[in-house]
């Protein structure tokens, strides 16, 4: 594959304060959990040579983006550097002043706004009393501004029996298009709550099958790119595979999980770049310091991550003897890290073959 | 028309990839255009300083092998790039 001159897009932790502190966090403990913000100056100062590097996108995402008082600033730097530019929050700050903000640029792709619960009891079982309804706020501010709202559903062990009520929430009583769902994953605090608040093989088992009847239901209007809808699809297609004795298909076989190093980079919020937010130990440079297109083209830690796809399944103990080999991709490299402190190998969280020896269940229909 | 000097939208993104190839991105539409090496060079010279036969004699006298038919290209691309807010000719005063 062939790289492009300069990253397509990158994720921006502007921040690594929250005013939350969700039990399954991913940023807070990990290694992106950084002792301090950047000044609006060097964000600014940086988004310059984004624009001289013609990056199209930027996702703004913290800890939470709207806990900068500069956000403005840094917005108007965003698209006067000619981007676009999306936001990830937990929505309990958006307020009327900055959504007109955002919806007067123009440039806002959408605003992502995370509702775990159709209640406040399961909503807030992870987030923190009193953040439902403020979520629930955040995202009808959004929406009376004309912003393009997304929400992002995280299942755990506390709202997957609720993903029926959630659906009918977002997608019948605030006529939302769709929202999208992942799962809490072992990484940052959910690493001390795991016990908690991660879902177990059961737990798995149920929510594909919620998932898979409730997008029969609404019209395929629920969305993952992990999480149990997302392995849903992918394991029945790796067992219908393994079942009917089919050729690989490439890129099967290999750790083709992730091909995020080929468009976009990231930065932490103390302005050190790294591969991807889940990846924040591998630090790449530091922006305006180090030069991006430099970073992009040469770093030896992304050369080396752009290199799994060459990587096959069969080289590795954990997957020997398997017969989903010849149609498994390996799975997200920062969960591997993260369970087993190496990227380029297997993520046993994405394993078909452990999640069956857990007794966890595949649905039944396509 | 085909004397006036044809200038870009300043608004506009040129990414330039491997192989001469490059995407041209709208950020306040979020489309993004596929531009072959030919496209490339012509949206380069929408300087306010070009016009369309300019542009033309430009591509012949620096690039090989340009097909007879080449004008004909280079005017609906231009033409294109116009009718989507692309570039635009430039205001001559008087
Ligand atoms: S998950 Fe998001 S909202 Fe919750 S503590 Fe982490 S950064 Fe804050
Ligand atoms: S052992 Fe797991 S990761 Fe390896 S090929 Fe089998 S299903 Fe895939």
């Amino acid at each position: 594959m062939k790289l492009m001159n300069t990253p397509k897009s990158l994720e921006l932790s502007v921040t690594n304060r929250c005013n939350l502190r969700c039990t399954y966090c991913s940023h807070f403990s990990g290694p992106g959990d950084v002792d301090h913000d950047l000044s609006t100056e060097e964000w600014l100062k940086f988004f310059e040579e984004l624009g001289r590097c013609a990056v199209m996108n930027v996702t703004i995402q913290g800890g939470e983006a709207f806990i900068r008082k500069d956000l403005k600033e840094l917005i108007a730097g965003i698209v006067r550097n000619r981007m676009r530019f999306s936001i990830l929050s937990n929505g309990t700050l958006i307020t009327d002043d900055i959504a007109a903000y955002i919806a007067g640029t123009g440039r806002c792709s959408h605003v992502q706004v995370s509702i775990d619960g159709s209640t406040a009891e399961t909503h807030d079982a992870c987030r923190g009393k009193g953040n439902f309804e403020k979520a629930v706020q955040g995202l009808e501010i959004l929406r009376k501004h004309k912003i393009p709202a997304a929400v992002r559903t995280t299942i755990h062990r506390h709202n997957v029996n609720d993903l029926d009520n959630i659906a009918e929430l977002l997608l019948e009583k605030l006529r939302l298009p769709g929202f999208s769902t992942n799962s809490a994953s072992y990484m940052g605090l959910c690493r001390e709550h795991a016990e908690n608040v991660q879902l177990t093989a059961e737990d798995r088992s149920s929510a594909m099958a919620t998932l898979l009847r409730l997008n029969r239901k609404y019209d395929n209007r629920i969305s993952a790119a992990a999480g149990p809808l997302a392995e849903a699809k992918m394991w029945m297609k790796m067992e219908e595979s393994r079942r009917e004795r089919q050729k690989s298909l490439p890129p099967c076989g290999y750790l083709t999980s992730c091909g995020c190093m080929w468009s976009k980079i990231d930065i932490r919020a103390d302005g050190v770049m790294i591969p991807c937010t889940q990846m924040s130990h591998i630090e790449l440079g530091r922006i305006n310091s180090d030069d991006l297109k430099s970073v992009w083209q040469n770093h030896p830690e992304l050369k080396q991550m752009r290199e799994r796809p060459n990587i096959p399944l069969e080289e590795f103990e954990f997957c020997k003897g398997c017969e989903y080999i010849p149609y498994c991709r390996g799975g997200c490299p920062a969960l591997a890290y993260t369970l087993l402190g190496k990227e380029t190998h297997p993520s046993p969280d994405s394993c078909l073959k452990r999640f069956l020896e857990q007794g966890g269940k595949l649905p039944d229909v396509l | 028309m085909e004397n006036e000097k044809l200038i870009a939208n300043p608004t506009i993104v040129l990414r330039e990839e491997f192989d001469d190839w490059a995407v041209l991105f709208d950020p306040d539409t979020g489309n993004a255009y596929g531009m072959n090496p030919v496209s490339v060079f012509v949206w380069k010279h929408l300087d306010g300083n070009h016009a369309l036969e300019d542009i033309e004699k430009k591509l012949r006298a620096e690039c090989k092998n340009v097909p007879d038919d080449a004008g004909v290209f280079i005017k609906e691309f231009i033409a294109d790039l116009v009718a989507k807010g692309l570039a635009g000719h430039k205001f001559q005063n008087a």
